[in-house]
């Protein structure tokens, strides 16, 4: 326990010390929600928008924590340090995934202040929880698609690749604006993306409709298929470096 | 297996390599090695670049499992963690979070063992009392290498194992890690030591185990050594390096 927690504060401590790290987490999605929605008067939009921007927010930690963060990781002779310590796998991987835990907590905290701040939000008493329910969701979903992207990305491609796909991944997903608002060839390709399955979820949960099984399935999908990648991509460095 | 009697070398080895083969795809790098530690016991491991050195030295910490044969530390399996309790490291390569500080770096490594070195005592051993609050990214190549040192020292371990520690050390740096090894292993410790500086392995082994091609073609202490390479004994009193470094090229087939 007291392994795992010290893990955590080495994690904790090195990103909070490095700005390349909370750029895209912690100080774009608030940026980017001023910039682009407000401040404004639609409550139904500025409140929608809130919740999109909170899940973009979870995406930058996911890909720059865990993908950008094992992938610079792996190979460093501080990680084969580790190797000889009294040290397990789990121990190593819970103060990981804690540490992730706390940021993106803080990360979708941000935005949802900054959005009461600025906007005349309305969230029913009765859905906070719903929806931050299905936030955190798909927030495990795409963590472990970052796990997978940290164990197959090379150490110099971790960083364009996270970018990308966090760039893309959201404007695609309909996060940005909503989605009907997404040209007709992003709107096709859309709907299966994990952020735009994870987006139709939080945003039924948001307002209180009912969530199609169709969205769950895929979004289950995702984080079997992310998962088995992980797990692939895990045995292959292990069997490279520590067989 | 037979179980030894407490007194035979079963029981009194702090590390223990049997048999050990190690393949990766067409390479062998280990072909049957034994290796056998005792406390008190400072044993350098030689051979030139590719003998199998450090693969050995992972064996040994259990980062890798052997193809054949099988490794022990204090009679335990190496690759659970508790047994690495005992045991400090220095890998060949050092390096650290660049964001964290020296003294956040050896507070972390503290936490992995029971029973640590107190950190200001550690910093002052190893010299690095001043550089406590500088960040880890921003060391010099020999503060680096002082501060992976120390960290095989923070759970006041029993054994030490050492790749190449004293690559680029200073003299004064080098003379000092050599006199706090020989305290350690006065005191009863036992290390092992990967080195390309014969001097050094003359100046501290109580052993040799010279490495070529992922075997063994020499043991013994260093006048052995010199001895069985066909020089004459008087050679290894000599403290500067020909009697051993001229030994080990002809062990290894003068590809030192």
């Amino acid at each position: 326990m007291m392994v795992a927690l010290a893990h955590f504060k080495e994690q904790t401590l090195q990103h909070l010390r490095a700005p390349g790290y909370l750029l895209p987490t912690l100080a774009m999605p608030g940026l980017f929600y001023f910039l682009f929605e407000g401040p404004d008067t639609e409550v139904g939009l500025v409140t929608f928008l809130m919740v999109s921007y909170a899940m973009w927010a979870i995406l930058g930690v996911a890909f720059f924590q865990f993908g950008v963060g094992i992938a610079e990781e792996r190979a460093t002779p501080w990680e084969r340090f580790l190797r000889t310590l009294p040290l397990s796998a789990g121990q190593r991987l819970a103060g990981r995934v804690l540490s992730a835990g706390v940021f993106a907590a803080a990360a979708a905290a941000i935005v949802i202040v900054e959005a009461h701040l600025i906007n005349p939000v309305s969230v029913a008493a009765d859905r906070w929880l719903p929806w931050i329910l299905a936030l955190g969701a798909g927030g495990v979903v795409v963590a472990v698609g970052g796990i997978a992207m940290g164990y197959w990305a090379s150490p110099r491609a971790a960083t364009p690749v996270a970018t990308l796909a966090w760039l893309l991944l959201a404007y695609l997903g309909g996060l940005w604006a909503t989605p009907t608002e997404l040209p007709s060839w992003a709107a096709e390709v859309s709907p299966y993306l994990p952020t735009r399955l994870w987006g139709e979820v939080t945003w039924a949960a948001l307002q209180g409709q009912a969530t199609s099984p169709r969205d769950w399935l895929g979004l289950l999908a995702y984080a079997v298929g992310f998962a088995a990648l992980a797990l692939w991509g895990y045995r292959r460095d292990e069997g490279a470096s520590y067989r | 297996m037979i179980e030894l009697p407490d007194d035979d070398l079963g029981a009194r080895a702090v590390a223990e390599l049997r048999g050990v083969h190690k393949r990766y795809g067409k390479v062998e790098a280990l072909r049957g090695f034994d290796l056998q530690i005792g406390p008190g016991e400072l044993v350098a491991l030689l051979g030139p670049n590719g003998a199998g050195k450090t693969t050995a030295v992972s064996v040994l910490l259990g980062q890798r499992r052997p193809d054949a044969g099988s490794s022990r530390l204090f009679g335990r399996d190496p690759t659970l963690p508790a047994t690495r309790r005992l045991v400090g490291a220095t890998p060949q390569a050092a390096g650290f979070p660049d964001n964290l500080t020296v003294r956040e770096v050896v507070d972390f490594v503290r936490v992995h063992y029971p029973d640590p070195a107190a950190a200001p005592e550690l910093l002052g051993r190893f010299g690095l009392a001043e550089l406590a609050g500088r960040r880890a990214g921003g060391l010099s190549g020999g503060q680096t290498r002082r501060l992976a040192v120390a960290l095989a020292f923070t759970g006041r371990p029993r054994l030490v194992v050492l790749d190449e520690p004293t690559t680029g050390l200073d003299v004064e740096a080098r003379r000092g890690l050599w006199e706090i090894l020989r305290a350690f292993v006065a005191g009863g410790g036992a290390v092992l030591l990967t080195t390309h500086y014969l001097e050094e392995a003359q100046a501290l082994a109580s052993r040799v185990v010279v490495l070529a091609d992922g075997q063994v073609v020499a043991h013994g202490s260093v006048e052995d050594v010199t001895t069985r390479a066909g020089l004459s004994g008087g050679h290894a009193r000599v403290p500067a390096p020909p009697g051993l470094e001229e030994a080990i090229l002809r062990l290894t087939g003068g590809s030192s």
